[in-house]
């Protein structure tokens, strides 16, 4: 019965540590990724502002509608050119992947939620009023709506006791150590 | 003894388990809070740029909707300015006429809309350029839309009259735009008000029309009437240049009358 008891406090650890790994495991990968998605959203989102404040063409499809889309009214918010919103957005989330706690994970999530919402909104301007379509801009949608996944998935994965590793210590361990070694 | 030490840690360690349950609770609950608060405050940010978005939008225009009484009174008067001249793209009047006219304008300049409306320029059309004497060629030259807070909407604008011009309505949909020109420097040349003026022309093949927007030879139209435009020196609109067999001659006033007008044409025939 004792040993039982031990085998399965035994396995209880084992599996818990082997969670804990896998979690933080899987935080590093969904970090990576997002990381890699925001350096291209910065990418996209800072060419456009350049060509804005340049004054210069966008590289556009056959089809040229990256102009008519960034020459309608929608193409800025209160003055500011969306592709600067769009730039701080993606510097905002690149800067929130490196606060390694529950409140890092949830900025970075609304930070994407808002850039998934609001470019949703874009990409129906797109479709219904302006009937034009930026290659840029619909770039930028997907990103946002790839990030808006993963870093939901990186706040739903996360196990708040176990995400950050944990330090016992020496004298609890002995305890613990005593007391398994006097049930056997 | 040994069994009542078993019983107690036993009952320690539910105890334990127990408070963690409840603290992982209480975490899994907070974290929900937390996340909950999150999705609403960005439904809010979200809300709130798509109010200023769509304000923004709203600006200061003088479209009418299609089929409206206003609507059909103003297009009533420019068709009948009109009707019964020949159009050819941006090219209004018998083509062999002796004398060509070249406006060059913006469609968002004012003083273009005072010469189009209130100046010289529809009794020219009646009198000279329906009787085949004097055609008018209009070139689209970068004014008061490049210093407006939005001036790459000038090429869109322009071609959506050289667009209308491939169905040979171009002067109806030029005479469309100064008749409900919107506040200069409010942003008000949107897609919704392109898209507005030509609903209002019964005549235009709306979906030919938005396809051929996207004909490239009408960018590089609106690019090489801006660059003769710079060679010949022009600085501002309305210009009005005449050209006839006896050379060429500006108009130079701003708005000229239907009288000055005359005096330039007789100057060049």
């Amino acid at each position: 019965m004792s040993v039982s008891d031990g085998q399965r406090v035994g396995v209880t650890a084992v599996t818990t540590n082997g969670a804990s790994s896998r979690t933080s495991n899987v935080d590093r990968r969904l970090r990576i990724a997002i990381g890699v998605l925001c350096l291209i959203g910065i990418g996209i989102a800072g060419y456009l502002t350049y060509t804005h404040y340049a004054k210069i063409k966008v590289i556009c499809g056959s089809n040229g509608g990256c102009e008519t889309v960034q020459s309608s009214v929608y193409s800025k918010l209160a003055g500011l050119p969306v592709a600067v919103l769009g730039l701080a957005g993606y510097i905002g989330m690149l800067f929130t992947l490196f606060i390694r706690n529950e409140l890092g994970r949830i900025a970075t999530f609304g930070i994407a939620l808002v850039g998934f919402l609001f470019s949703m909104y874009l990409t129906y301007r797109e479709a219904f009023t302006i009937h034009a379509y930026c290659y840029w801009c619909l770039s930028s949608a997907t990103l946002m709506t790839i990030l808006v996944i993963l870093t939901a998935t990186r706040v739903i994965r996360a196990d708040p006791i176990t995400s950050a590793p944990k330090t016992v210590p020496r004298a609890e361990r002995r305890r613990t150590e005593r007391r398994q070694a006097a049930r056997h | 003894m040994a069994s009542r030490t078993k019983q107690k840690e036993e009952a320690r360690a539910r105890r334990l388990a127990e408070e963690q349950a409840r603290a992982e609770r209480a975490r899994r609950q907070r974290r929900m809070q937390m996340i909950g608060g999150v999705v609403l405050a960005a439904i809010v940010v979200v809300v709130a740029a798509i109010v200023i978005s769509s304000g923004s939008a709203k600006k200061e225009t003088g479209l009418q909707k299609a089929g409206t009484q206003q609507s059909n009174a103003t297009m009533a008067s420019i068709n009948q300015l009109l009707n019964g001249i020949p159009q050819s793209g941006n090219v209004l009047g018998n083509p062999k006429a002796p004398v060509t006219m070249t406006y060059y304008g913006d469609y968002e300049c004012p003083v273009c809309q005072a010469f189009t409306l209130q100046g010289g320029f529809s009794q020219l059309v009646s009198n000279d350029v329906r009787s085949g004497k004097v055609k008018v060629e209009y070139r689209a030259f970068c004014t008061a839309t490049c210093g407006s807070p939005d001036p790459g909407v000038f090429n869109t604008q322009q071609v959506a009259g050289l667009a209308a011009g491939k169905q040979n309505l171009f002067w109806q949909y030029t005479e469309l735009f100064y008749h409900e020109q919107g506040t200069e420097d409010s942003g008000y040349v949107t897609e919704s008000y392109l898209q507005g003026l030509a609903k209002q022309i019964t005549a235009l093949k709306f979906a030919t029309w938005m396809s051929d927007r996207n004909d490239p030879t009408l960018t590089a139209q609106v690019g090489s009437d801006q660059a003769s435009a710079r060679q010949l020196g022009v600085s501002g609109t309305p210009t009005l240049i005449f050209a006839g067999p006896k050379g060429q001659a500006a108009a130079s006033e701003a708005v000229p009358t239907y009288a000055q007008l005359e005096s330039v044409i007789k100057q060049v025939t």
